[in-house]
């Protein structure tokens, strides 16, 4: 009986570790957070750079915008599964993909302008992390 | 002085076109309407650093930029998505501590702004004509390099006082315990220029194309076409100190 | 060993003598533990705001050295009778005061001994600080002969002594202030105003310490102040109550000035006056250093000796702060204040850590200890007038 407490003592320890270590690798690649109300999360994309913001209770919430008009033509529903496609990069969304379906300057201001806006950086990523740790919305 | 400044204020007054490389010269057609509006309105002008000077002829071209080369770093402010490659790279290639940086990018953030409430803004040691860090350090630990014009540190000279800190207006430099003296960037001076490998490392590494690094005094040299056309306006932060800083800000 | 030959005086001039010296002792310990740990783990001071309380303690001292030149030189070098009785004693503590800033620098200074290399090798005549350490040296140097003259009773000796040496002090102690008006990026410092104002504020430390010092020296040796001493720390009084209205003139006009100013200015002008800093303004520079000993002198008719002292003693309290403010006020706003930036506030926060504090005390104990000593082994600084 004492063995086996043992064993799943140990056990738990092991999943604990490395349920840890994939949430330091997810924070590594990306920062999903989520949020009740709209049922999507907030996503920051870490590739290939850091701090790229797509949010769902903006796109959805304030927009209103269907799912269907995202899901699943240009992105499946699973949070950073994009940023693993070499080709989700700036050129990708001039030409049309990704994000860059809608934000053609026609529907949606074009994706190169206003950087810093989808763009929020090393500095927008860190004050989410830290938002997300204090439970702060 | 008074006499340069009447000079500057006649190449405003009267574009002086035949004396303009040929190059130069296109572009200054191609825009010639905006110039105009440029040189009537003239405020624009007083906070660009040095366009007047960009319709000089070469030998006061070299008179404005007594290096060779003048380095000298312009950033397409726009562009900058603060993914901290530079940084990176930047403590990486130079060893900067945790605690310190040599360039760093601030957040400019105004809830109030309309359409685009956040940019970024790229910020290093501007590597001034007239440094107020070199002018203050007592032992010349600090020095303009007469070459190159980058203001760069004698480290074992340093004594420690941070005058050179307090004396920048662009918060470029921090005390370095493991070098025993004031650190700052010196465009990779030491790491790298000095051993023939260009750009910087924060140039090389950034994905967005914002930082360009280059000759000032080379008139054929992206900085220069950058610093000298009127199309877009370019600045300097904190032209009120007079220090004449070496790193200009433009957009794309 | 016959301590007592050279220590006479009472029991709380002892008490005092031992009380400072251990203070003394224990400050040096957090000095050279801060220098052990890195300054920058034991000190308050950052990147930003890369100077504080202990270089306000440096200009404290330095300008109460400056002072105390300026003070004895009336009677000593420009010969005015009534305030050549303080002279003596106002040299000696121009000297320690002087040492007490080159300790409190020596723990500022991340590498002091490379200073006294370089400093001498690689001077950099541009710049303010390398003309007032090497300044100061000469200006110590120049007081110490003259207070070695004085001692052996040459006087005309003494005298050029005293001229050089208040030459070299007035320039250094100007240059001190360049240090601070001549850094451009900085608009609270930055104009002519500094040399100016550190020259009349030294005229005031001077006068606030020799009153306080020669009255806390008989006080401790219980003796009676002499007639012609008393004759001359009123005087003394006069004067002080003079240069304290022209600091009171000083200090408005700056205020009322740097409202045309730039926003860097006006930013650190409110901070000072409403923000902040207020307290540390009103109560201690405006009320304690200045309005409070300037009403004690004029309702004490510069004659009352012991309310003089009491004003002198709140006066040193308040000019501690005014350097505080003096110093980080000029830090204190960002520099990209005007671009709206997320990553500093408009003002920075600097607090002195406990070693920064305890520097600053110990060099305040090292002052009081080395008079003590200076009062009983130069029997009181008595000098013959002719
Ligand atoms: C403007 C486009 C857009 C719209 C509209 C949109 N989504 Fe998404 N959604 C995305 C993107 C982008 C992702 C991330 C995909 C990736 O990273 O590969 C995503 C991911 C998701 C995920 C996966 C989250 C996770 O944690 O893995 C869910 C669930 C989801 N969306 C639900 C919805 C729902 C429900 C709606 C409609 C109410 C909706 N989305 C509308 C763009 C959109
Ligand atoms: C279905 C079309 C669509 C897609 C796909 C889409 N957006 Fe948008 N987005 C919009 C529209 C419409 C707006 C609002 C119009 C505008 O501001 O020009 C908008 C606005 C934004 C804003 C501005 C938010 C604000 O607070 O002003 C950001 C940031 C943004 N999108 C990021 C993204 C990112 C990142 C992606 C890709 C992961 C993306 N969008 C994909 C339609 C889309
Ligand atoms: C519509 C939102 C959006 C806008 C606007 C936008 N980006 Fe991006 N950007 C992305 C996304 C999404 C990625 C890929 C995810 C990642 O890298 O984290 C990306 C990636 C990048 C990358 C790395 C990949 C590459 O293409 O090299 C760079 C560099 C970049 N953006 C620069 C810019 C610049 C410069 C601008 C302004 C001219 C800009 N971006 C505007 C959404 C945007």
């Amino acid at each position: 009986m004492k063995k086996i407490i043992k064993i799943l003592i140990f056990l738990s320890f092991l999943l604990g570790f490395s349920g840890l270590a994939y949430l330091q690798e997810r924070s590594e690649e990306g920062l999903v957070i989520p949020n009740e109300e709209i049922g999507a999360p907030e996503i920051v994309y870490n590739k290939p750079v850091k701090g790229v913001l797509f949010s769902h209770k903006y796109h959805v919430g304030e927009l209103g915008l269907s799912c269907e008009s995202c899901h699943p033509k240009l992105f499946e529903m699973q949070a950073l599964k994009a940023q693993e496609n070499p080709d989700f990069n700036m050129n990708a969304l001039y030409q049309g993909k990704y994000c860059g379906a809608c934000h053609d300057g026609k529907m949606a201001f074009a994706s190169n302008t206003k950087c810093a806006t989808c763009h929020i950086g090393v500095k927008g990523l860190k004050r989410l992390e830290k938002e997300m740790k204090t439970g702060k919305k | 002085m008074i006499k340069r400044w009447f000079k500057e204020f006649k190449n405003l007054g009267n574009e002086e076109i035949e004396k303009i490389p040929d190059e130069e010269r296109r572009e200054f057609l191609k825009i010639g309407l905006i110039i105009t509006g440029v040189f009537a309105g003239g405020s624009l002008l007083s906070v660009v650093s040095k366009v007047a000077e960009g319709l000089a002829t070469p030998e006061e071209l070299k008179n404005n930029y007594p290096y060779k080369p003048h380095y000298s770093m312009v950033f397409k402010i726009d562009l900058c998505i603060d993914c901290e490659r530079c940084v990176e790279a930047c403590n990486l290639t130079n060893q900067v501590p945790d605690y310190g940086w040599r360039t760093m990018i601030l957040e400019r953030y105004s809830s109030k702004a309309v359409d685009q409430k956040r940019i970024f803004l790229p910020i290093l040691c501007n590597h001034c004509n007239h440094p107020p860090c070199v002018i203050a350090c007592p032992t010349k630990a600090t020095i303009k390099d007469s070459q190159t014009g980058i203001v760069k540190m004698v480290s074992y000279k340093c004594i420690g006082c941070k005058t050179c800190m307090t004396a920048c207006p662009y918060n470029a430099r921090y005390f370095n315990e493991e070098r025993h003296a004031v650190d700052k960037c010196d465009f990779c001076w030491e790491k790298r220029l000095s051993k023939g490998i260009t750009p910087t490392a924060c140039v090389e590494a950034c994905p967005a194309g914002v930082r360009i690094f280059g000759d000032l005094s080379d008139p054929l040299s992206e900085v220069y076409r950058l610093v000298h056309q009127l199309g877009k306006p370019v600045w300097v932060l904190k032209p009120e100190t007079g220090a004449k800083p070496n790193v200009f800000y433009t957009i794309s | 060993m016959n301590l007592g030959k050279y220590l006479p005086g009472t029991k709380a001039s002892r008490f005092l003598l031992g009380l400072t010296f251990l203070v003394f002792l224990i400050s040096m310990a957090f000095g050279i533990h801060a220098m052990h740990i890195g300054y920058r783990h034991a000190y308050g001071v950052t990147r930003e705001i890369p100077w504080g309380v202990l270089i306000s303690g440096y200009v404290f001292f330095v300008v109460t050295s400056t002072g105390l030149c300026i003070v004895s030189s009336i009677g000593h070098v420009f010969g005015v009778k009534s305030f050549i009785p303080i002279a003596k004693r106002a040299v000696y503590l121009s000297i320690i005061t002087l040492l007490a800033g080159f300790m409190v620098i020596f723990f500022d200074l991340e590498n002091p001994f490379r200073m006294l290399i370089w400093n001498l090798f690689s001077p950099n005549l541009t710049s303010n600080i390398w003309w007032m350490g090497t300044l100061y040296g000469v200006y110590l140097f120049f007081m110490s002969l003259e207070f070695f003259f004085l001692l052996v009773e040459k006087h005309r000796s003494a005298t050029i002594a005293g001229l050089l040496g208040l030459i070299s002090g007035v320039a250094a102690h100007s240059n001190l202030g360049a240090v601070f008006g001549m850094l451009h990026g900085r608009e609270f410092w930055y104009g002519p105003y500094m040399p100016i104002y550190f020259i009349a504020s030294a005229a005031a430390s001077g006068c606030t310490a020799i009153i306080f010092f020669t009255y806390l020296g008989y006080k401790l040796m219980n003796e009676k102040m002499e007639r012609a001493m008393e004759i001359s720390l009123q005087a003394v009084g006069k004067v002080w109550a003079l240069v304290l209205a022209i600091l009171m003139f000083f200090t408005t006009w700056k205020l009322i000035t740097a409202f045309v100013g730039g926003e860097g200015k006006i930013l650190a002008v409110k901070e000072l006056i409403s923000g902040k800093y207020a307290f540390n303004f009103w109560f201690f520079e405006v009320f304690l250093g200045m309005i409070l000993p300037f009403i004690i002198l004029l309702v004490s008719r510069f004659q009352n000796l012991t309310h003089m002292f009491i004003a002198s003693l709140l006066a040193f309290i308040g000019i501690y702060f005014m350097r505080v403010d003096l110093v980080v006020l000029g830090q204190v706003v960002s520099h990209y204040f005007e671009l709206s930036i997320t990553d500093f506030p408009t003002f920075l926060s600097y607090t002195p850590t406990i070693y920064e504090n305890m520097i600053i005390i110990g060099a305040i104990a090292f002052t009081i200890l080395t008079f003590l000593i200076g009062e009983g082994v130069f029997k009181g600084h008595k000098v013959e007038i002719h």
